[in-house]
């Protein structure tokens, strides 16, 4: 179960034209986070409770919680961030999560590979912060693809590092627009750009770790390079950030039907684009037993209300839910139930698995 | 730089998911269902062998059986910590099923799971004394071993590496059961005996590996989360598992 804790924001910097940089401050004792792990945020928007992810992007020495938030078109989220938040403000969060870091090692010197692009910056300037500092015999190269000068975040911060790790840090900017001195640098970082980049600018063979953030056909790209030149899968760390979910879940649909006296309910099951509709008696029959009944192949494991792994939205009618252990509130107020633990109310029903 | 595909297109091309946010709906349904499963054999296969550590004919053996029961509920928890970070209730989780549950050693060979868990069927037959115990975990350690070669490629990032971990530890167990029987060989143990433990849980195991293509294996290997069918897996396991008993001394059941 989600807890979440608050924390005061002290600073929003306005940075680039669309991003900002949140210092925060836990309200109770300390936060401590893992470099390259993010925050999730819960905010209500318009009676909705949206929750987003953001990664922290201080070094574990920078002595201060920082995120970077850039808008996104659209985003109910990056957007309030970008033109609402301010110092004072108080967010909740989750505690920091996330795999992507390598363990510290003080004593060897490894040389590291990052790519970042546009935002996904945020989660290897903590990486690369804390390794830089931490390991003082390693090297961390960064591939950084922007689409030109002006949305490059944390630009001045990067020159900064390069001149306090001099020899040990060195950045690799890549503009989609503008022109740069070296050709090669000129353009998106596809799988081709990565082997040019491999022949004279960055030792491959020499790399221990290799860190890619950035829109997933790049990190396609780029895996598939990296991969191609030798580095094993345990070699390379993946941060996806984009979200499986659709960016404003819909109102829970208000129910057409109430509950009723009718013995049975007729049932409609969407599972992988596909629906099938059957009658389910309202007693003796949860809504997954009769839906594996009528041959959905609904998931299921514990059926006993605790995994989750059953978990479907219901759209259309009411349902009674038994026992739930793993749902969370601003789950079930989307309109989620455990399926392995519903009996149906009301004279018809419409589930859907793909939600 | 703007460009994005759908997350369908990104796994079906081989990219990783690295956090439970990234998870669609359905790829998060059959990711935990693929968890369960390996949690609850793991919960399944521990208690049976904790049993076992009272058989143990010496010292060495019961340290043995012991490090194997503690290890697999350890492998267990690593996995239900993930399902956990997808919604899993993972304290309840632990006790919601009684693992040492099993079928009668007669009951019918059958690829069904029992109700309420998803451990593999071969975790609903009990053992029966010390070298059954020995052989059941040599013929189902050398499968572990193959399905975990497929799991450690899975697209959830964070699973595939729990998974790289857990697959020398599980590969230990299978390598202790290999010493064991070569000790209860040279032991005395008749031959008999032995072949009788490979004939019974032989075809159990086997069948562990599922049956041939399904259209469920193909939407799971869209998505990463298969790789290798489960024919493949099985011929593998059958010329490992040959070369293990023919080694004994021992006979593949017809």
């Amino acid at each position: 179960m989600s807890r979440f804790q608050p924390l005061k924001v002290t600073a929003v910097q306005k940075t680039i034209r669309d991003a900002v940089v949140v210092t925060l401050e836990p309200e109770n004792g300390d936060l401590e986070f893992i470099q390259g792990q993010y925050l999730t945020f819960r905010r209500d928007f318009e009676g909705e409770e949206l929750r987003r992810s953001y990664s922290i992007c201080a070094g574990l020495d920078d002595g201060k919680l920082q995120v970077g938030i850039k808008r996104v078109e659209g985003g109910a989220f990056s957007t309030w961030a970008n033109e609402d938040l301010k110092a004072g403000d108080v967010v909740e969060a989750m505690p920091p999560m996330g795999n992507f870091h390598t363990d510290i090692t003080p004593s060897e010197g490894k040389s590291y590979l990052g790519f970042a692009g546009g935002s996904g910056i945020t989660p290897v300037l903590s990486i690369l912060k804390t390794v830089l500092k931490r390991e003082p015999l390693s090297t961390f190269t960064l591939v950084y693809a922007n689409r030109g000068i002006a949305t490059i975040m944390f630009r001045e911060e990067l020159e900064d590092l390069k001149n306090l790790y001099l020899g040990r840090f060195n950045v690799i900017h890549i503009l989609e627009s503008d022109a740069q001195d070296v050709e090669l640098f000129q353009g998106l970082v596809t799988k081709d750009k990565c082997g040019e980049l491999f022949k004279g600018w960055i030792d491959v063979a020499a790399v221990d770790v290799a860190f890619i953030c950035g829109p997933e056909p790049m990190m396609l790209g780029i895996a598939e390079a990296l991969r191609e030149h030798g580095l094993k899968d345990d070699q390379v760390k993946f941060e996806l950030f984009a979200s499986g979910q659709p960016g404003r879940a819909k109102r829970k649909a208000t129910s057409k039907s109430a509950a009723s006296r009718d013995a049975m309910t007729t049932t409609r099951v969407t599972l992988d684009g596909a629906s099938r509709e059957f009658q389910m008696p309202k007693d003796g029959q949860t809504l997954l037993e009769a839906a594996l009944e009528a041959d959905v192949d609904a998931p299921f494991a514990c059926k006993a209300g605790v995994c989750s792994t059953c978990r479907a939205k219901v759209l259309e009618g009411e349902v009674e839910m038994i026992a739930n252990h793993a749902l969370e509130d601003y789950e079930v107020a989307q309109g989620y139930v455990l399926t392995c633990q519903c009996y149906p109310l009301s004279d018809t029903l419409v589930v859907d698995y793909d939600q | 730089m703007s460009e994005t595909m759908s997350i369908e297109s990104y796994l079906a091309d081989g990219g990783k998911l690295s956090a439970p946010g990234n998870a669609p709906p359905r790829y998060r349904a059959e990711l935990l269902r693929l968890m369960a499963s390996f949690v609850d054999s793991e919960l399944a296969g521990a208690a049976g062998f904790a049993d076992m550590i009272n058989a143990g004919p010496g010292i060495k053996e019961r340290i043995a059986a012991s490090k194997i029961v503690l290890e697999k509920t350890d492998n267990a928890d690593k996995v239900l910590q993930i399902m956990g970070e997808f919604g899993a209730n993972t304290a309840r989780y632990a006790n919601h099923h009684p693992w040492s549950d099993r079928l009668p050693r007669d009951a019918e060979l059958a690829a069904k799971r029992a109700k309420g868990d998803m451990r593999l069927a071969v975790f609903n037959y009990p053992l029966s004394g010390w070298s059954d115990a020995v052989t059941m975990n040599l013929l189902m350690g050398l499968a572990v071993d193959e399905q975990l070669k497929d799991l450690g490629k899975v697209s959830y990032q964070p699973l595939a590496e729990t998974f790289r971990k857990i697959a020398p530890i599980e590969k230990r167990h299978a390598e202790l059961a290999l010493e064991g029987l070569e000790h209860l060989t040279k032991q005395g143990t008749p031959k008999s005996e032995l072949q009788a433990a490979v004939d019974y849980w032989w075809p159990r195991v086997d069948q562990s590996f599922g049956a041939g293509k399904s259209a469920r294996f193909e939407r799971l290997k869209t998505w990463g989360l298969r790789h290798v069918e489960n024919q493949k897996l099985r011929a593998d396991w059958q010329a490992a598992a040959a070369a293990a008993l023919n080694g004994l001394g021992l006979d593949v059941p017809q």
